[in-house]
């Protein structure tokens, strides 16, 4: 069963991907990244290493987070209830089968895309900095918001309002409930990781508007309608929508502030000159070592050296796993 | 047992503080104002506030938490700050059994198809104690005591009168309000294996005795649970994971099974034949032998000399024989199931320490069952004499806790003492949630038809048959036996997608009771339908009598008012039928005449109409104990 749910998203994914890259990103983008990927691997490398290691990180603490989650026990369902009255009952008023049809592929397909796509446009880019501002807002997404995760639980609408019956995802296509289960805690929905992370998208695309102009408008109406869909499907409040917009406002400005702050390659590098390091240390090192570097030379520009000697990391560290979001 | 009220003070300042925080997050929302002034005004009297301890909708249970909100709107209506506390399956339990940190609860309570589950459930010696009994911390050693006694020591008509005087006296002091009874559901296909409705799918004996399809390739009959502790721990004492009794029955022995008959397809009502539901007869349900070949009961001394199956083995969990031929590899090194493991087990569950401390520390489960025998007495090796304090009915039920094993392989007595040898000599462990309650305790040993395998935490169980077990080995009797020579338990939490997997062929059977919901949804499959089995498990709101607001008759009488039975049962079930509303909360052929539902005159009346409560009438109510300062119920 979840093989089949799998397997489907991949592949309508991997569609809208292809259709994405062709109609946003082009061919001469294309093009240039076949001659400059190494490089913009490399810089990219660090951070993806760094993202892979949150999300390792998440997947075995996810088993024992609900249980500490329990035990300090901040409980806020009934606070959050109690402020937003009933909008959600409001919002379901609305309810048609063609509605809920739209925002249920919405918030499976919609949401991975809108996660995975800018991954591969901003590869597109010469300037790798957009890149690794995504990732970088991407991890803290993660960090910031299942940190909060262990603090507060809070059931969503879903679990308070029994009246909700026709509009529910699991209950409309009960499938999806094997996929999200993988990933999500009933009480984890406060804040809204799934709106935080769509609308750092939408920040993002906003400020590299001038390069992707459409992609901007689609992120737009994308990331809103994930941030609806979460509520009219009865999964997350407005308050928890609402602090997913603010947590990501500040990630998207953290990763402004934090990106060309540290060079890792620098980093390597004065190691290398130091000769005390060795290879096997490389990925440790990029997620203990890389916050504590001292700043070294900005590395707003991409970097343009271009070693002959190919790093087997490249396979590893473009892979940021934005699925498991 | 102090703290329980500091952490709800503390709870409460702290749930306040973090709904000024939320409120600061989302100023556009109607009504913070309001809620932030009457913060600042509680100062002079202070409002009356509850909260209700509730499960969550969508992932627990669809009913109780229309009920809560139910009871949460008509509180605040009659002026009582009420608010809804949502926790999952197991920290519910924990909360109502363990810590007992609650104001009022609205769950479902296991109950019997014996009255004398009441006896756990309210006397007044188990006040103090963690578990399934007394979670209201309810004592009336005046009224309620001597008659949960009387009740046991009676018999026949005697008994059924001393019930109903207990029944009557219940529904005057209210520790708890029963508020209807449900049938269970579960939706199971028929290609695979057959038989469902022989026995109540809510025991192990469910699992026994199927047909298994001669087509059937794969021999392994798989079943859905919604509950992830089922598939973590294994603790037949642990008392905070529910609907763990199918894999207790299968995976323990006890020396006797409830057993239902199935009326004849004449005497089956048109109801109970419609939509293809199949029904066992609730009534009737006896208690016959298992484990125990046969007893005879001397009323004089209340004694019972019961003679047990010989050469009965528990599993044998030691590595290596679980691949090659286990039957002969097994006999040898497998513990020999005697009566002095019956003994070990009752003087077990009535002090979990074993004697090792110097006061007694009950298991949080079976407490009804082993406080019914005063002592048992070991003749040989298959054969005892158990000395109750009870009458036979009373007694006859306390045959069906799961035997545990003795011995210096226990896995018991191997946790007693190294319990003993890492403490100190003053050790106390707590009561019902000590480490022996609490732990996994997998591999669990028993000695029942199926035997654990191997499970992935969280996520799934598998049970093999028990080769060995004597339902297939001797043929001197008609019990079922094993069919399947797996079950493989998986968790899935969706009510929906539990239906869609038997639907679809991926699972043969919802272990776990479905919402009423679940019931509309279509099955076109002829092969698959939903089996009615009949429950004496009640809705009910529970009491905590040591708050100080809860400890007042008048006041859990005034609340139980401010619940319309029979709007529950026609709106918040979805399916016609599957619930009645309840005045009290026994079996049906158990309920006296002034309690029943139709026209009983001590049944109490919901102070409203449909669903809505007359608000002024029900303040009338209170006001007669209560304060009112400008629509506010203060103290």
């Amino acid at each position: 069963m979840l093989t089949q749910v799998l397997l489907q998203l991949v592949v309508v994914v991997t569609l809208m991907v292809l259709v994405s890259i062709a109609v946003f990103v082009g061919r001469y983008r294309l093009r240039d990244t076949r001659l400059e990927w190494r490089a913009r691997i490399r810089a990219a490398a660090p951070v993806s290493a760094l993202l892979a290691a949150v999300l390792l990180f998440n997947s075995v603490a996810r088993q024992y987070g609900p249980d500490v989650s329990w035990i300090i026990h901040w409980n806020l369902t009934w606070p959050i209830y109690d402020v937003e009255g009933e909008f959600i009952l409001w919002l379901q008023s609305f309810e048609a089968p063609a509605i809920t049809a739209y925002f249920s592929f919405i918030y499976i397909y919609g949401y991975v895309f809108l996660l995975v796509f800018p991954v591969i446009a901003y590869f597109a880019l010469s300037n790798t900095r957009p890149l690794r501002e995504l990732l970088t807002a991407y991890t803290l997404n993660y960090v910031l918001g299942l940190g909060l995760y262990v603090f507060i639980v809070a059931y969503g609408p879903r679990n308070m309002m029994p009246e909700l019956v026709d509009a529910l995802l699991y209950d409309t296509y009960p499938q999806y409930q094997h996929l999200t289960r993988q990933v999500n805690r009933n009480t984890n929905v406060f804040p809204s990781l799934h709106t935080s992370l769509a609308a750092t998208v939408m920040f993002l695309a906003f400020r590299t508007r001038a390069i992707y102009p459409k992609w901007f408008l689609l992120a737009t109406g994308l990331g809103v309608s994930i941030a609806i869909s979460t509520m009219y499907l009865g999964i997350h409040w407005a308050i928890d929508v609402a602090a997913g917009i603010v947590l990501a406002y500040i990630c998207v400005a953290l990763a402004h502030v934090l990106v060309g702050r540290w060079s890792f390659t620098a980093w390597v590098a004065s190691l290398r000159d130091s000769s005390t390091s060795t290879g096997a240390d490389t990925n440790t090192g990029a997620n203990a070592g890389f916050p504590k570097t001292p700043p070294s030379e900005s590395t707003s520009k991409s970097h343009s050296h271009s070693d002959s000697d190919s790093e087997p990391e490249s396979e590893t560290g473009s892979d940021p796993e934005p699925e498991r979001a | 047992m102090n703290s329980p009220s500091d952490d709800a003070d503390t709870g409460t300042s702290r749930r306040s503080l973090l709904a000024a925080g939320a409120t600061g997050l989302s100023i556009a929302a109607s009504g913070c104002i309001d809620r932030v002034q009457s913060v600042v005004d509680s100062d002079a009297a202070e409002q009356l506030s509850l909260s209700i301890l509730s499960l969550p909708a969508a992932d627990g249970d669809r009913e109780s938490a229309e009920i809560a909100r139910h009871l949460e709107g008509n509180l605040e209506a009659v002026g009582i700050d009420a608010t809804i506390s949502t926790r999952s399956e197991s920290e519910f339990l924990e909360a109502i059994l363990i810590d007992q940190d609650f104001d009022l609860y609205v769950g479902r309570h296991p109950a019997d198809f014996d009255p004398d589950f009441l006896y756990e459930t309210l006397h007044s010696t188990y006040e103090y104690d963690q578990g399934w009994q007394n979670p209201f911390s309810f004592t009336d050693t005046l009224s309620i005591d001597p008659l949960l006694e009387r009740q046991r020591n009676e018999t026949g008509a005697d008994r059924e009168r001393a019930v109903t005087e207990l029944l009557e006296a219940i529904a005057q002091v209210k520790p708890f309000e029963p508020i209807c009874v449900a049938n269970e559901y579960r939706a199971v296909r028929t290609d695979r294996f057959d038989g469902w409705d022989e026995t109540h799918l809510g025991t192990g004996r469910g699992y026994l005795g199927l047909e298994s399809a001669t087509s059937s390739d794969t021999e392994q009959l798989h079943a859905l649970v919604t509950d992830q502790r089922l598939a973590q721990t294994f603790n037949p004492l642990s008392p905070t994971t529910r609907e763990q009794d199918v894999i207790v029955d299968l995976v323990y022995d006890s020396l006797a099974v409830p057993t239902w008959s199935v009326p004849d397809e004449a005497e089956a009502t048109e109801e109970e034949t419609q939509a293809g539901a199949e029904v066992i007869d609730a009534a009737n349900v006896s208690i016959e032998p298992w484990l125990a070949t046969d007893w005879e009961w001397d009323g004089d001394t209340r004694t019972m000399t019961v003679d047990i199956r010989e050469d009965c083995t528990f599993h044998d969990h030691t590595e290596g024989d679980s691949n090659d031929d286990n039957g002969n590899n097994g006999t040898d090194s497998a513990i020999p199931l005697t009566a002095e493991d019956v003994r070990f087990t009752y003087r077990f569950l009535a002090d979990t320490t074993y004697g090792r401390t110097s006061s007694a520390s009950p298991a949080p489960r079976y407490q009804g069952h082993a406080s019914a025998v005063d002592s048992v007495t070991v003749e040989d090796d298959y054969r005892l004499t158990i000395s109750f304090s009870t009458d036979r009915a009373v007694a006859e039920r306390a045959l069906t806790v799961p035997i545990l094993p003795s011995g210096s392989d226990s896995p018991w007595i191997a946790h007693l003492e190294s319990r003993v040898d890492s403490t100190d000599d003053d050790w106390s462990p707590t009561q019902g949630d000590w480490s022996i309650v609490t732990t996994d305790h997998a591999p669990p040993t028993g000695s029942g038809p199926y035997k654990y395998d191997s499970h992935d935490a969280g996520e799934s169980v598998t049970l093999t048959r028990f080769e060995d077990h004597f339902t297939l080995r001797d043929d001197d009797h008609d019990l079922p036996a094993p069919t399947a020579d797996e079950l493989h338990f998986e968790v899935d939490p969706g009510t929906s997608s539990s239906v869609e997997r038997v639907a679809s062929g991926d699972a043969d059977i919802t272990t776990s009771v479905l919402d009423t919901y679940a019931l509309e949804s279509t099955l076109d499959d002829e092969a698959v339908s939903f089996v009615e089995s009949p429950s004496w498990s009640f809705y009910h709101v529970g009491f905590n009598t040591h708050n100080t607001l809860c400890s007042s008759p008048r006041f859990r009488r005034a609340v139980s008012q401010l619940i319309d039975k029979q709007w529950v049962v026609e709106d918040v079930f979805a399916a016609e039928d599957s619930a009645r509303p309840v005045a009290t909360p026994v079996a049906e052929e158990w309920t006296p005449d002034s309690l029943a539902w139709d026209d009983g005159e001590l049944v109490t009346t919901f102070i409203g109409e449909d669903g809505d409560v007359n608000v002024d009438a029900a303040r009338e109510l209170f006001a007669s104990a209560f304060e009112y300062d400008g629509g506010e119920l203060v103290r």
